[in-house]
């Protein structure tokens, strides 16, 4: 009796364990769709290698977590495939003549998904709870000194200064329209309500794996096809992510591994490409104040004829890609196509001017590295400047790696920097406050230029970037190797096209063939 | 029986409770700067130390576990500091999948394992050496390597199956069984070797005892003697195995989830360690270290009784 008791009880346990297998888990597997037609607008999935934090305003909602927000959120205005700016919520928008106020025209047919009207009051509301948030694109709301609701279809931002970037702030985080009563909801970070195409299905969702949406039914706009379903499914290896790719299991997918396009190919996708960063040297301390030789104009120009820009191009990006010598992307107003081949690759002009600068012994410099960096990259770097007499020691930051460099803790490193607009770029690395400006490097000739970039008008702006980049390309505040390819995967039947700004395509860019 | 029990729950607790601590200690020591993964790189100093304060990190390390404990016994394990999900509810959608995996595979890996054990030990010659070998590839090759080239070969070359993902039994349990067909069959290659020695041994020895002698002096069917009797005796170090193996298989579902995308706690406590999500690693941490208590107590309770002299000990 007692030996059927014991039985019994640790059956049970095991029974226990089994019973809770099986629960929970996604909806099922992403699917092949081989059964949709081409060109449908039953479904679309999504592969992706990053998932949003939460739904909130605290998280990040751009780069690759837009498509998740573009879902279930509206933006007050939207961009196309050439970055310029088209309506969303807002239809109309207008500056002062100091360009100081904005009045943006609001549409008045569109309701949140919860029953609350979009007006001038529910962007107030969002916008003031941006700015009283920690999102890390707070930075992008720095110039607006008050929003007011004008009337129910008219908004004004007055400004403390010209932003160029406002309008487009506003297709990305600053411009995300949820619902004002779900911005103090308790479970706002996980039941996002806003006007968009989509509906997040929370019982199919599986945080950190899958979101699936469904299409939501009184959506607005019907001038770009919305699916019945959206799936995007989170992929945290590559490895995964190409199996999927390759077992036809998602229908776009956004895609780094240069090493397996082939691969990609050979499934059947298109590889859709847009160019929005550049790889390569950023020296912070151009006035020499910790490291002299930095601050001399002729160092800096050796170090950018000591590179092979092409071949590291090619070992590195198998050729994906475009070398250069300017940090401007084609996308934006600064860039001259003449100044991709300013420094071509030159040793022994490399070494004179090192000599001439009084370091025809060589010098040392410094700098970061952390183990998810690329390690051929850096080796590369090493070899071609030790070439030329300079020893680049690398310094391992473990986690701290961004943190050390805006602590201004190194004098010089390789980075990756988006550059696809004039001012965001500018005050991202360029202006005496820019992130990424640490030891805050101004120069009179720039002045003038950032002042003209921040508040001319599109034509003066333009030609402003355009002598700010001759500028930083002559003095050689960089030295950057190329341009990189960003591909997006998309199956045939659906067309995809790239965003100007964002590594990945905003969902109402990706669309059926048909 | 219930003083056994007794005393196999309260040191089960007793362990949870060193588990739990040694766990929170590392995540802090581990040095990962919480605030800012949330943040951003490029949020300011200030940002990040508000947020800091926010969480509680600037708070003494014993009064943050103390807050966590008392939370925790009340079973309120707190929302994820990145999603805001309440951490129950992340790890109870993942637990089942996990389980269904590892609980398979154990039980895949016991009964495919006992046979070829028993058939190695009894019959001894060709099928004997094949074992040997075997055993020697099987823990030679990782199971992710495993996955990888099933993945390849039977998912992406011959679409047998599909390369990842997961579909809920409750949805379709015929999708369910294609869904984790390629994982179970990675986790569990290596481990079958490696139980199935255990059992050959055993059962070897065994057969050399003087009361198998006996048992067949007195007629019995083979097949009682070596099943009923022999087996029954032999299957204590292998059950010994067993629970070690179920600890190794909800490791090895890490990696697994990771090659096949399924949403399990393996996949789940990878991307909030490196975040450093502190209420869900500890969530995670809690849960499983209860699924190995119980794992354990009922191997316990099972040699206790196959083998009534482990009752006494």
């Amino acid at each position: 009796m007692r030996r059927r008791l014991v039985a019994a009880a640790s059956a049970a346990l095991v029974l226990g364990l089994a019973a809770c297998t099986g629960g929970g888990g996604s909806d099922p597997t992403p699917t092949a769709d081989d059964t949709q037609a081409p060109g449908s607008a039953e479904s679309l999935t999504i592969g992706e290698i990053s998932f949003p934090a939460s739904f909130d305003v605290n998280g990040y909602s751009i780069a690759h977590y837009v498509q998740y927000f573009n879902a279930v959120f509206d933006t007050l205005v939207r961009q196309d495939g050439d970055g310029e700016i088209v309506p969303g919520l807002a239809t109309e928008w207008a500056y002062d003549e100091a360009r100081t106020t904005l009045t943006l025209t609001l549409r008045d047919d569109v309701t949140f998904t919860d029953g609350t009207p979009f007006n001038a009051d529910a962007v107030v509301a969002n916008v003031e709870n941006f700015q009283a948030s920690s999102t890390p694109d707070l930075s992008n709301a720095q110039y607006i000194s008050d929003v007011t609701a004008v009337d129910d279809t008219h908004v004004q931002f007055t400004l403390s200064a010209p932003d160029p970037m406002l309008l487009t702030w506003f297709t990305g985080s600053l411009g995300f329209e949820a619902s004002p009563a779900s911005l103090t909801s308790p479970d706002v970070a996980t039941n996002p309500v806003g006007s968009g195409p989509y509906v997040l299905d929370a019982d199919a969702t599986v945080i950190g794996s899958t979101y699936v949406f469904t299409k939501n039914p009184d959506y607005w706009d019907d001038s770009y096809v919305v699916y019945d379903t959206l799936t995007i499914n989170y992929y945290e290896t590559l490895t995964a992510l190409l199996n999927a790719i390759q077992g036809g299991q998602v229908d776009v997918a956004t895609f780094q591994d240069v090493t397996s396009l082939d691969q990609v190919e050979a499934a059947g996708y298109t590889l859709n490409t847009s160019q929005l960063d550049w790889s390569g040297l950023i020296f912070y301390d151009r006035d020499g104040t910790v490291d002299e030789a930095l601050g001399d104009v002729r160092v800096r120009q050796a170090i950018n004829y000591a590179f092979d820009r092409e071949t590291i191009l090619d070992v590195i990006q198998l050729g994906h890609g475009t070398a250069t010598s300017q940090t401007f992307g084609e996308a934006t107003g600064g860039y001259l196509p003449e100044l991709d081949s300013y420094y071509d690759y030159d040793p022994d002009k490399a070494r004179d001017l090192l000599a001439e600068a009084g370091y025809g012994d060589g010098l040392e410099l410094v700098m970061p590295t952390m183990s998810a960096l690329n390690q051929d990259l850096l080796t590369a770097i090493q070899q071609q400047l030790a070439d030329i007499g300079i020893t680049v020691t690398l310094t391992d930051t473990g986690a701290n790696f961004i943190t050390d460099l805006l602590g201004g803790k190194f004098t010089s490193s390789w980075l990756q920097l988006a550059s696809a607009k004039d001012w965001q770029y500018a005050q991202l690395a360029l202006v005496p406050n820019a992130t990424f400006n640490m030891f805050g490097n101004e120069s009179d000739d720039l002045a003038p230029l950032f002042t003209a970039m921040q508040s001319g008008t599109d034509e003066e702006a333009a030609a402003a970037a355009q002598d700010v980049n001759r500028y930083l390309v002559e003095e050689a505040w960089f030295a950057p190797f190329f341009r990189i390819d960003n591909f997006y995967v998309s199956k045939p039947g659906y067309s995809v096209t790239m965003a100007a700004d964002n590594v990945t395509p905003y969902l109402y860019l990706i669309q059926p063939a048909s | 029986m219930l003083r056994f029990l007794a005393r196999r729950v309260a040191s089960g607790l007793a362990m949870l409770v060193a588990i739990s601590t040694v766990a929170y200690l590392l995540i802090y020591l581990a040095g990962t700067d919480i605030a800012r993964n949330l943040l951003g790189q490029n949020a300011s100093e200030e940002a990040v130390a508000a947020r800091a304060a926010e969480l509680g990190l600037d708070r003494p390390l014993l009064e943050r576990f103390i807050d966590w404990v008392s939370g925790a016994v009340r079973g309120d394990l707190g929302t994820s500091w990145f999603s805001g999900a309440p951490v129950t509810d992340l790890v109870t959608s993942r637990l089942g999948v996990t389980l269904s995996l590892v609980v398979l595979s154990t039980l895949l890996v016991a009964v495919i394992a006992t046979v070829v054990g028993v058939l190695a030990a009894v019959r001894r010659g060709w099928v004997d050496r094949v074992l040997q070998v075997v055993s020697l590839v099987g823990a030679a090759i990782p199971n992710y390597l495993v996955a990888l080239l099933l993945v390849t070969i039977l998912a992406i070359q011959l679409q047998w199956f599909e390369p990842t993902g997961y579909v809920r039994p409750e949805v379709s349990l015929s999708g369910w069984a294609m869904s984790i067909t390629l994982p179970v069959v990675a986790l569990i290659i290596s481990a079958i070797a490696a139980v199935a020695q255990q059992v050959r041994g055993s059962m070897i020895d065994g057969l050399r005892q003087d009361y198998v002698r006996t048992l067949r002096s007195r007629g019995l069917p083979e097949w009682r003697v070596i099943y009923l009797h022999v087996l029954r005796n032999a299957a204590g170090p292998a059950l010994s195995v067993l629970a070690l193996l179920f600890v190794g298989l909800l490791g090895g579902a890490v990696v697994i989830e990771q090659v096949f995308a399924i949403p399990g706690l393996g996949s789940l406590s990878v991307s909030t360690t490196t975040q450093g999500d502190v209420p869900v690693i500890m969530g995670v941490v809690v849960v499983v270290a209860i699924i190995v208590l119980i794992v354990n107590l009922a191997i316990d309770l099972l040699q206790g009784w196959l083998n009534p002299k482990a009752r006494l000990s």
